[in-house]
């Protein structure tokens, strides 16, 4: 009996152990079953560049959800943080399904803005474990930046609701000082004012304007540093390629003309296409940037041959004979007596070949170099205003009116140079005599006069100038 | 000399900005009505613009850059929506945009405008009437133009050259790394969508779509995100070698694009495209293209 007894007890036990088990198991069970699992919750990246989120400045949230295969929802609702303003017009609703989720629909559903939260809800119940989408537009986050948390509920078909957990926090940047002006700006009567004309619209939106200065002048940096190395890169081989062009030995002279023809003779466009689809086919792979830069020097380098092949011809042959008669070598000549006057030839052509050079990075736009061009033509093409395109002028013409004068200037040494005293005396006479004749009009024809001059026809000659 | 230089120049800056100003009105007359008049002629030019923008409204007609011809800017590089075969336009967009033209009783006249070209031109007004080529319906966009009803949705996919260390499985981990890039068209959705969903991954921005692909191919960018359609077609075509790794419906709304100064123009191409809705035909264009 006694025996008995405690068989029973522990048999009951034992089922009571059981039961809990089972009970406990159930309990978390049902809680997964009960659960709308966030998928992800992003933000479009609004910065102009890269992945950054930035505050203060409009996006669209994504926010993905998972049901549970016996959970009908009827209603999800997303709490926005504090202080962040949102638009409930253009939101979305999309249930996704199929193995690869490449299933859409888009039932119908009411979007209402309650204080922060986005209130979604559906028409009619959807069907049980749906994949959920909701898109938001004109989500404006707090300038400030930080991590946003965002917070949800959903509504089954039975009238419960749930809270939505686990809503990964959306990192978003402190807004730069010039997206903050931009957005400024924008609310400024003067601005709508402008932009109400379309051409000032278009061309000189000033929000854009602002908020696209900083973006290209990462581009401007690297259009930079593309000239900045392929320039001086080309002067060897260009110098190599104009002794090839006028050497003795046949060979070579050929060599030399069949590259300066075949590159001088193609677009620039063209040659960067080859080199940056045709070459990593051939095996070879070249990080972009370096192979701008190669592409770049390489074409410059063939215009650069013929500049200093006009300007090594262009010194007098009494000069290698004279300097051949005191006993020099050939290499000497050149070297210390026909090079150093060459230089002082080729410096104004060399600086507008610079400029030249630095016009044609924004080629490598086309192949993913990230240069000016390319950074405005982002802009431009998720904007559709021309804004950015005109803040990349700007980033040119920074660099090339400066130099554009530094051409003027040094030409108008040279024409001082060679017949120095006589030239200079000439032109002073000339000068005087002209501006008590006719004031203002002298110095535009005398600025023009050397302007015209190339490497070959740079020593302008006395008469010429008189006859002027 | 200097100075009527300058003058000249100003007069020059001055017609322009009249011209443009007139372009909005779009029409012949409004174009000629500012040449006799230059000195007034910015504010005259505005002037008559919105009244004829108005007036145009209210009578229901709309302006176009030919008379009798519908202009249409497209970028014949996005098969199968537009490119090029044996120098004709081809892709569901151009026929769309001709099914368009028929039920307004205009006869077509498709235009190459570099892509990110097309919307600034149709804002600035004077080159076409409207703009089809892949246009996704974007808020932003739709401050500068607008959006007729949608015609097409289509989702986006990322494509790999096969072979390579990135599969169907590991997609969403190893796309997602530092160092990845990944080709995509500029100022695209695509772009977008890989900035959003890949931060740790470089998006690569290439001109065009074909660009993208063939800068996968020769190794460049390790994978090339665009949309669905467009990467099914170049997968079927030139790059046979290729596979898609991910699929992402993501649902975008293909538009045509019109100036916001011509709502009577975009009304006449809504009502056009729920007709060819309704008769199917669009539904039968798909069908053919996709």
């Amino acid at each position: 009996m006694n025996f008995a007894q405690s068989r029973t007890l522990r048999a009951i036990d034992l089922f009571l152990t059981a039961l809990l088990i089972v009970m406990v198991a159930a309990s978390s069970f049902s809680q997964a079953a009960y659960a709308l699992d966030t998928v992800k919750c992003t933000a479009r990246p609004n910065g102009d560049t890269g992945s950054e989120v930035l505050g203060g400045v409009e996006t669209r949230i994504t926010w993905e959800g998972q049901a549970d295969p016996e959970e009908s929802i009827k209603g999800i609702t997303i709490v926005m943080p504090e202080s962040t303003e949102y638009e409930v017009d253009d939101a979305r609703l999309t249930i996704l399904s199929g193995d690869d989720l490449m299933t859409r629909e888009n039932p119908e559903c009411e979007f209402k803005a309650e204080g922060q939260a986005v209130v979604c809800r559906f028409a009619e119940p959807a069907k049980p474990g749906g994949y959920f989408r909701i898109e938001v537009y004109g989500v404006e986050f707090p300038v400030a930046g930080g991590d946003m948390r965002l917070s949800g509920t959903y509504e089954l078909a039975d009238g419960s609701s749930r809270s939505l957990d686990d809503i990964p926090a959306i990192s978003v940047t402190v807004t730069s000082p010039t997206q903050q002006l931009a957005k400024y700006l924008e609310e400024q009567p003067w601005v709508q004012a402008w932009n109400s004309n379309k051409f000032l619209r278009l061309f000189f939106n000033p929000p854009i304007l602002v908020s696209s200065l900083p973006v290209v002048l990462h581009g401007f940096f690297m259009a930079i540093a593309i000239v900045l190395i392929a320039f001086p890169l080309a002067i060897p081989i260009g110098l190599m390629f104009s002794f090839m062009r006028m050497s003795k030995i046949r060979i070579l002279r050929g060599i030399g003309s069949l590259y300066v023809n075949v590159v001088r003779g193609t677009p620039v466009f063209l040659q960067i296409y080859i080199a940056f689809f045709g070459l990593p086919l051939a095996g070879i792979q070249i990080p972009p940037f370096i192979l701008g830069i190669i592409v770049l020097a390489l074409n410059s380098s063939a215009y650069q041959c013929e500049i200093f092949r006009a300007g090594i011809q262009s010194i007098s042959k009494g000069q290698f004979e004279a300097a051949r008669s005191l006993g020099m070598t050939g290499s000497q000549t050149m070297a210390f007596v026909i090079i150093p006057q060459t230089v002082r030839r080729v410096l104004p052509t060399m600086t507008s070949e610079f400029i030249l050079l630095y016009k044609d990075t924004s080629l490598l736009a086309a192949v993913g170099v990230m240069e000016i061009v390319m950074y405005a033509k982002t802009i431009v093409a998720s904007t559709g205003s021309i804004t950015p395109y005109i803040v990349a002028a700007i980033f040119y013409l920074v660099l090339t009116i400066p130099l554009a004068n530094l051409v003027g200037r040094l030409e108008e040494r040279l024409a001082g140079n060679g017949n120095a005293q006589i030239k200079k005396e000439k032109k002073k006479a000339v000068k005087e005599a002209k501006r008590a004749l006719n004031p203002g009009v002298v110095e535009e024809k005398l600025e023009e006069a050397p302007s015209a001059a190339d490497a070959d026809n740079s020593a302008v000659s006395p008469e010429k100038l008189s006859s002027m | 000399m200097k100075k009527y230089l300058v003058l000249a120049a100003a007069a020059v800056m001055v017609a322009a900005l009249a011209l443009v100003g007139c372009s909005s009105g779009g029409s012949a007359s409004s174009a000629s009505a500012s040449g006799d008049a230059s000195a007034s002629a910015s504010s005259e030019a505005s002037a008559s613009a919105s009244s004829e923008a108005s007036a145009s409204a209210a009578a229901g007609d709309m302006t176009l850059v030919t008379e009798g011809k519908l202009t249409i800017a497209t970028s014949p590089d996005y098969p199968p929506f537009e490119n090029l075969e044996n120098g004709e336009y081809v892709g569901l967009d151009i026929e769309i945009a001709k099914a368009v033209a028929a039920e307004l009783g205009l006869e077509p006249e498709f235009k190459t405008l570099q892509f990110d070209a097309i919307i600034p031109a149709i804002a600035a007004g004077g080159q076409a009437d409207m703009g089809i080529s892949g246009f996704s319906v974007d808020p932003e966009r739709a401050k500068e133009i607008d959006f007729s009803s949608s015609y097409y949705i289509d989702d986006q996919a990322i494509a790999v050259m096969k072979g390579g260390e990135i599969t169907a499985d590991n997609a969403d981990e190893a796309l997602n790394a530092e160092g990845v890039k990944i080709a995509v068209q500029s100022g695209t959705t695509g772009e977008a969508y890989v900035q959003e969903n890949f931060p740790n991954a470089t998006a690569q921005p290439y001109g065009n779509s074909t660009d993208a692909f063939a800068a996968m191919q020769s190794g460049q960018a390790v994978a090339v995100c665009t949309n669905k359609a467009v990467v099914d077609k170049m997968l079927a075509d030139a790059y046979q070698d290729a596979e898609v790794v991910k699929s992402i419906a993501t649902g975008e709304e293909y538009a045509i694009v019109v100036s916001k100064d011509n709502p009577a123009l975009t009304e006449a191409i809504n009502a056009a495209l729920a007709k060819l809705q309704g008769d199917g035909t669009i539904d039968q264009l798909i069908g053919q293209f996709m």
